[in-house]
């Protein structure tokens, strides 16, 4: 085979059939090393989202024959479906929140970045919270913020702030912003680890240059850490907007959604749809919505990054 | 060197014989039994497998047991693979919906042909699983609400027993609250809070379940009465946004005049509650006697390929196996012989445990909130998230009201 390669090469033999063509060769080649991979890739993401999408245009139900529904689901969802409209404003404020969290840990990865005595300690206990399984989170927060026995409406009675016990989880005005509080304490740890990561790649040299000129602290951050952190705050964000739809189990766990839908994310609705009141072509119909959001946002992030994240380098 | 003759009869030979294997293993007669969350009674579960086996030679039962949320989910794609449990225990009316959803065999045929088998049972309970003229369930333990009330409380506030209508229940409720003390809670899932609405005549649906008809004059001055005895303290809002835990343990804590729950409650109260007792704890009917029943019943699934073994397993399970249940669980079962016998030894061994379960063999003629829909999930959560709006005081009862009939009126058209 070598010899018939070099012979090729060299123009001593015609290039006769298809598969005798070093092009075509190199092509299978290619496929075979891709084949597993897109197989999984087909199997288990393309071939659901496309029965996904099916679904959400038919009646269905695990012992019944499927039904033609065109777009009942999605006029019901969108004209009728309270729930559907409280899910997704929830789901879009759990987004909105990602910055602050991501602001907080910019914050704390400064302080534990200078000269702070036991920086390092500091920077333990910060990203202790990540490794954590969130369906713990989940439970020692719903204790923390218990009526009768947290210890969060503990100090604050003792504090002389509150007369009464707060029912943080139990109340429409404070189940959402607690839940939230619990999503950002998880998270904290990893964006400070990133943002710090950012930082210690900043070249010292510049700020040197920049005190030499007579920048002030505040210019220094503006023009030389924020525009140089910007990879690791833009993949901060990218996790935020993930975590923000992904996060089904803390909700699941401290107030699953409730009271009422003060705390219903898409995804936790999608699930109550599906297995709770066993519409299944309603919940894939709700999963399609999700889909597009996240997609429209993940364009949206890659054009805030320059419209090219992901791309191959050519050298 | 093999030749290609045979490989091929190797070959050929090698997947007969994989597929003939669970045609041996079918001829084994194996069932599966699902069980809902009783993990704490195994040792009972497989002494009922290890009798019910004994007598059936070649006989095997399977035991599954999961925690609540996760039946739903487990059955349902069980039913998707086509390989759901044989047996399935179901609680409230999840089994209806099962059943309106062809997943359950019709019991109907069967108890007709052996009448002794149903009238085992208490007929109110039995028909708990009736859908659309047939059986689906036979009770497996069964619970219905009750009212428990603090007797220390109760006697504080001047009261000389528990309310006998509602409006005595608010007075009763207002005159306990005091502080932090709080005169009324009730668990609000799964309908359990519809005797509020029973014991004034407010009625869910009409009769043939085809429209809404709780949208009254009556039912708005009720929702408004409920709303600002919240507002006001005399009903814990606990009632209308906590689920099992949460009410359950403030009643424990004993700060709460009464609680308006299901026959389990008692022992998560007497779990966490110091001063339960005999002397400090009350039971009574709710006014009128009326009562949301919340019980766990045993069905068939229609894919099961062992339907008459299957019976077999259900029949000894409610009978032989309910003596043990209700003794070791102190519940009843809804086997009337079973019961009867069970209650008259708790009587005289735990009186309070004995009084709680009277109560839910009485005035079984009135329990309410179990209307025998196939969607009864979709009506619940049309119509909870709006009077739950109304009695936070988020809405006024006549706008949230219309509201749930409005989208009651639309999911019973979607059915």
């Amino acid at each position: 085979m070598a010899g018939a390669d070099k012979a090729i090469a060299a123009g001593a033999m015609p290039l006769t059939g298809w598969w005798q063509r070093k092009r075509t060769r190199d092509l299978m080649l290619v496929v075979c090393f891709l084949l597993p991979s897109l197989t999984i890739f087909f199997l288990y993401r393309v071939l659901p989202l496309a029965w996904n999408g099916l679904l959400s245009l038919q009646y269905w139900s695990p012992l019944k024959p499927a039904r033609w529904a065109g777009l009942d689901h999605y006029e019901e969802m969108l004209l009728y479906d309270d729930v559907f409209w409280q899910a997704l404003t929830n789901t879009l404020i759990f987004i909105a929140v990602s910055p602050l969290a991501i602001a907080l840990a910019l914050g704390i990865a400064l302080l534990v970045n200078g000269n702070l005595k036991g920086a390092a300690i500091y920077r333990s206990i910060v990203f202790l919270s990540y490794p954590l399984m969130t369906v713990a989170v989940g439970v020692i927060w719903r204790w923390m913020y218990d009526e009768r026995g947290g210890i969060i409406n503990f100090a604050l009675r003792e504090s002389g702030l509150i007369g009464k016990p707060i029912p943080f989880l139990q109340s429409f005005e404070w189940a959402l912003p607690s839940v939230i509080a619990a999503e950002i304490w998880q998270v904290l740890g990893f964006y400070m680890i990133i943002i710090l990561t950012g930082l210690q790649s900043i070249p010292p040299h510049l700020y040197e240059a920049a005190s030499i000129d007579g920048a002030p602290r505040w210019a220094q951050f503006g023009r030389i850490t924020l525009p140089l952190l910007r990879p690791s705050l833009f993949l901060c964000a990218v996790v935020g907007i993930l975590n923000s739809f992904t996060s089904f189990d803390l909700v699941y766990i401290m107030t699953n959604g409730g009271p009422g839908h003060a705390t219903e994310l898409l995804i936790t609705y999608i699930y109550k749809s599906g297995f709770g009141q066993t519409k299944f072509d309603y919940a894939a119909a709700l999963t399609v919505v999700q889909f597009m959001l996240l997609l429209a946002l993940t364009y949206l992030a890659n054009l805030l990054a320059g419209g090219n994240a992901g791309a191959l380098q050519r050298r | 060197m093999i030749s290609r003759r045979t490989l091929l009869k190797s070959g050929a030979s090698a997947v007969a014989t994989s597929l003939a294997a669970p045609a041996i293993a079918q001829a084994s007669r194996k069932i599966s039994f699902l069980t809902w969350n009783i993990i704490d009674q195994e040792t009972m579960i497989r002494g009922w497998i290890a009798r019910f086996c004994k007598d059936r030679p070649g006989v095997e039962v399977e035991w599954l047991d999961k925690k609540g949320p996760e039946i739903p989910v487990f059955y349902q794609t069980q039913l998707v693979a086509g390989t759901p449990p044989d047996v399935i225990n179901t609680q409230g009316a999840l089994g209806l919906e099962y059943a309106a959803q062809g997943a359950l065999l019709d019991l109907t045929p069967r108890l007709k042909a052996e009448a002794a088998v149903a009238t085992r049972f208490n007929a109110d309970y039995l028909s708990n699983w009736a859908y659309e003229g047939s059986n689906y369930m036979l009770p497996f333990y069964i619970t219905k609400t009750l009212l428990f009330f603090n007797k220390p409380m109760l006697e504080k506030a001047g009261l000389s027993g528990p309310p006998q209508s509602f409006d005595q229940l608010l007075e009763a409720a207002q005159k306990m609250t005091s502080g932090e003390a709080s005169g009324f809670l009730t668990l609000n899932f799964d309908w359990l809070y519809w005797p509020l609405y029973a014991m004034n005549g407010v009625e869910l649906l009409s009769k043939d379940l085809s429209k809404p008809t709780f949208n009254t004059a009556t039912a708005m001055a009720i929702t408004d009465r409920l709303a600002k005895a919240t507002e006001a303290g005399a009903i814990n809002k606990i009632s209308w946004t906590g689920r099992w835990v949460e009410p359950n343990g403030a009643f424990a804590a004993g700060n709460v005049g009464m609680l308006h729950a299901h026959s389990p409650a008692y022992f998560f109260v007497k779990g966490q509650g110091k001063w339960v007792s005999p002397e400090t704890l009350g039971v009574a009917h709710a006014p009128g006697g009326f009562a949301t029943p919340n019980s766990h019943g045993l069905g068939i699934s229609k894919a099961s390929k062992n339907p008459d073994l299957a019976w077999d397993f259900l029949k000894f399970v409610t009978n032989e196996g309910a003596q043990e249940l209700g003794v070791n669980r102190k519940l009843v079962t809804g086997n009337i012989a079973v019961d009867t016998a069970n209650l008259s030894a708790l009587e005289k061994n735990d009186p309070l445990v004995y009084s709680i379960l009277k109560t839910q063999l009485e005035h079984t003629d009135k329990m309410v909130g179990n209307w025998r829909l196939g969607n009864d999930s979709k009506i619940k959560e049309a119509f909870w998230p709006e009077l739950q709006n109304a009695l936070l005081g988020r809405k006024d009862a006549k706008a949230a009201l219309a509201d749930a009939e409005r989208k009651v009126t639309r999911e019973l058209k979607r059915a």
